[in-house]
């Protein structure tokens, strides 16, 4: 057992905080008040591998592994919670092709991610839901074709070109399976873009699908493999989740740290009140044990052979990370007092931020069903 | 052309604490010194223009193997390392002796490149003291280099002045903290970065006895407690007077 990071994992830190202290946090507002990520932040995160940082090396990823994604995923939410799911929904994207894709997919494009401009998206969550029980867009098959129709609800990134991993129903077999779209082919359309409470930045739209033709060889996997490609998609979109809200986590302890130093009240310091003092101590612990559980799941994806069996694990930390993420901000701002609430304070973005974790990707009552599940089957 | 960067490993200082005027370095980990980084970025700047190759050389704690592929992320070439846990704390006169011995298994040398001073005890004698030993010239407060084919024109960081001189190569130069901005290494750049040559060698290989009194050691440190300075003032006038009496502003 050892809990230290390498030589390798400490610089690949310290590579995505000097980056999202130097070139993102200047931009800061910016991307909250657009709510897009630059393109020259984009084009940095390409540059320095941290766009692409599980995928292969063969195919243009900086080839860090899940262990070396979280760790810098971390640092880059923690200056921008918008970066950070735009990065992690490049990671679902790419990680998804990776698994179930075939060499000629992965070729095209995760290479095309990763050395070339696009950015992929993932298309799972419809109007009435996630559950794949309930998807209505379908997949009819035509010759060499399948013509997919339907509707997706709060999807990422769809403003870029780039692979859409769409997740839709056999018309014929009733079968789930993924299918890579390339956006804005024929047929493809997106509504406005959502407008979050918090964790602004990526791109966040609906998606339309009107008889869009995809080749028969852009099916991802076999036909019976698709619900394992799904239960993939789920386990890889937590462990992202949760190193988004380990780094906001890291985010509120700074600010609040430095804040009980600074701030003077009756003559000294708040931070020599008790109170305040056992609030930051709170934080610092919750914050180890969130590092612990994110870290564990990025070590566990890359020495799991078979990623759908992370269901369970990435459930459990994406539950227990974005509740003490809303936790921690909450002691947060109590130690802020009425600055924190004030937009001109970064406190007051961070816990809006933190408040979105738990509703994403499966809110914490849905997902302990998935984990009570498995542990009672 | 090698161009040869010296590089010296201390605590990283963005995490030293200070504790009743003692500087707390316990978990706190190993880095370069930050001037170290700009003499590594203006290496491969250097060799981006002309060609050439950039060798690390750099003396320290076994801790030191690691701490290198920090310099070899950032773009170096290889690194020529003398290891031994003994190194801790030697004055720059052993530095100087250390590195010279590796500089002299370096062929083809055209430019030795120092920070002006490192980051911990910035004696600044370590890249003079180099000079010396191998008969080198050496121009210091370099903010500026140019190469011209055997010699390059160096343009130094005076109080009052620059002064811009020539020198033959090779030649050693020490460098200004604001001659640039060392780049951030990249991911792919890291994990290649342990697979780098690197020469490694003992201090016996080199035949120099650490015992006597060849440390640095500290009586007594006089690091500034982190105090907030305050200032009462009574109106908008007085305080616009003190932010600008500070600093803070300006007119």
């Amino acid at each position: 057992m050892e809990f230290k990071l390498s030589k390798e994992q400490e610089l690949i830190q310290k590579t995505a905080k000097e980056y999202a202290e130097k070139a993102i946090e200047p931009l800061v507002n910016q991307i909250e008040d657009e709510n897009r990520v630059p393109d020259e932040v984009i084009e940095g995160l390409r540059e320095l591998g941290l766009l692409c940082l599980p995928v292969e090396e063969k195919y243009g990823g900086a080839g860090a592994g899940f262990e070396g994604f979280v760790v810098g995923l971390e640092q880059l939410a923690r200056v921008s919670g918008g970066v950070g799911i735009f990065v992690s929904v490049v990671m679902l994207g790419t990680s998804t092709i990776a698994v179930h894709g075939t060499e000629e997919q992965k070729e095209k494009y995760l290479t095309g991610t990763c050395k070339g401009s696009w950015i992929p998206s993932v298309a799972m969550t419809e109007p009435d839901g996630a559950d794949p029980r309930m998807l209505k867009t379908t997949a009819k098959k035509d010759g060499d074709h399948f013509i997919l129709n339907g509707t997706k609800r709060f999807i990422t990134n769809t403003n870029f070109a780039g692979p859409m991993v769409v997740f839709a129903k056999d018309a014929d077999t009733g079968r789930i399976n993924g299918y890579i779209v390339d956006k804005f082919c024929e047929g493809y359309s997106i509504s406005e873009p959502w407008d979050k409470l918090g964790s602004k930045g990526a791109f966040l739209s609906d998606v339309y699908l009107k008889d869009v033709k995809v080749p028969v060889s852009n099916m991802l996997g076999t036909p019976d493999e698709g619900f394992q490609t799904l239960k993939v998609t789920m386990a890889m979109g937590k462990i992202g989740l949760s190193a988004i809200y380990l780094g906001n986590i890291l985010a509120a302890y700074d600010e609040a740290f430095n804040y009980s130093k600074d701030r003077i009240y009756l003559g000294k310091p708040i931070s020599q009140f008790e109170s305040v003092r056992n609030s930051i101590v709170d934080i610092a612990m919750k914050y180890e044990a969130a590092k612990l559980m994110t870290y564990r799941i990025g070590y566990l994806a890359d020495n799991t052979a078979n990623k759908a069996k992370l269901v369970k694990d990435s459930a459990m930390t994406k539950i227990f990370v974005t509740e003490t993420a809303v936790d921690v901000s909450r002691i947060a701002m109590n130690v802020f007092g009425s600055y924190g609430l004030m937009k001109d304070y970064k406190m007051s973005r961070i816990y809006r931020d933190a408040i979105v974790g738990p509703q994403i990707e499966g809110t914490a009552n849905l997902l302990k069903t998935v984990v009570a599940t498995d542990m009672y089957k | 052309m090698n161009i040869v960067v010296a590089m010296k490993q201390i605590p990283d200082l963005q995490q030293v604490r200070i504790r009743n005027r003692q500087p707390v370095l316990d978990g706190v980990p190993m880095t370069f010194g930050s001037i170290d980084k700009n003499a590594l970025e203006t290496a491969l700047q250097l060799k981006e223009a002309a060609g050439g190759n950039v060798i690390v050389i750099s003396a320290g704690t076994e801790e030191l193997e690691d701490t290198v592929k920090e310099a070899l992320a950032a773009g170096a070439d290889e690194a020529y390392l003398v290891l031994d846990d003994e190194l801790e704390n030697i004055e720059s006169s052993v530095s100087a002796h250390l590195l010279a011995e590796l500089i002299k298994q370096i062929e083809n040398i055209g430019i030795i490149l120092f920070g002006e001073g490192s980051g911990d005890n910035y004696s600044g004698q370590v890249g003079p003291r180099i000079a010396e030993i191998l008969g080198l010239p050496e121009v210091g407060y370099v903010c500026d280099i140019e190469l011209e084919d055997s010699r390059v024109k160096v343009t130094r960081s005076l109080e009052d002045c620059e002064e811009i001189v020539r020198v033959n190569l090779p030649a050693v130069l020490t460098i200004m903290a604001d001659i640039n901005e060392p780049r951030i290494p990249s991911v792919t750049q890291i994990l290649k970065a342990g697979k780098k040559p690197k020469q490694i060698l003992e201090v016996e290989d080199i035949g120099l006895d650490l015992k006597g009194d060849k440390k640095i050691i500290t009586l007594s440190s006089l690091a500034p407690e982190n105090k907030r300075k305050q200032i009462t003032v009574k109106n908008g006038e007085e305080l616009v007077d003190a932010l600008l009496t500070e600093g803070v502003i300006r007119r």
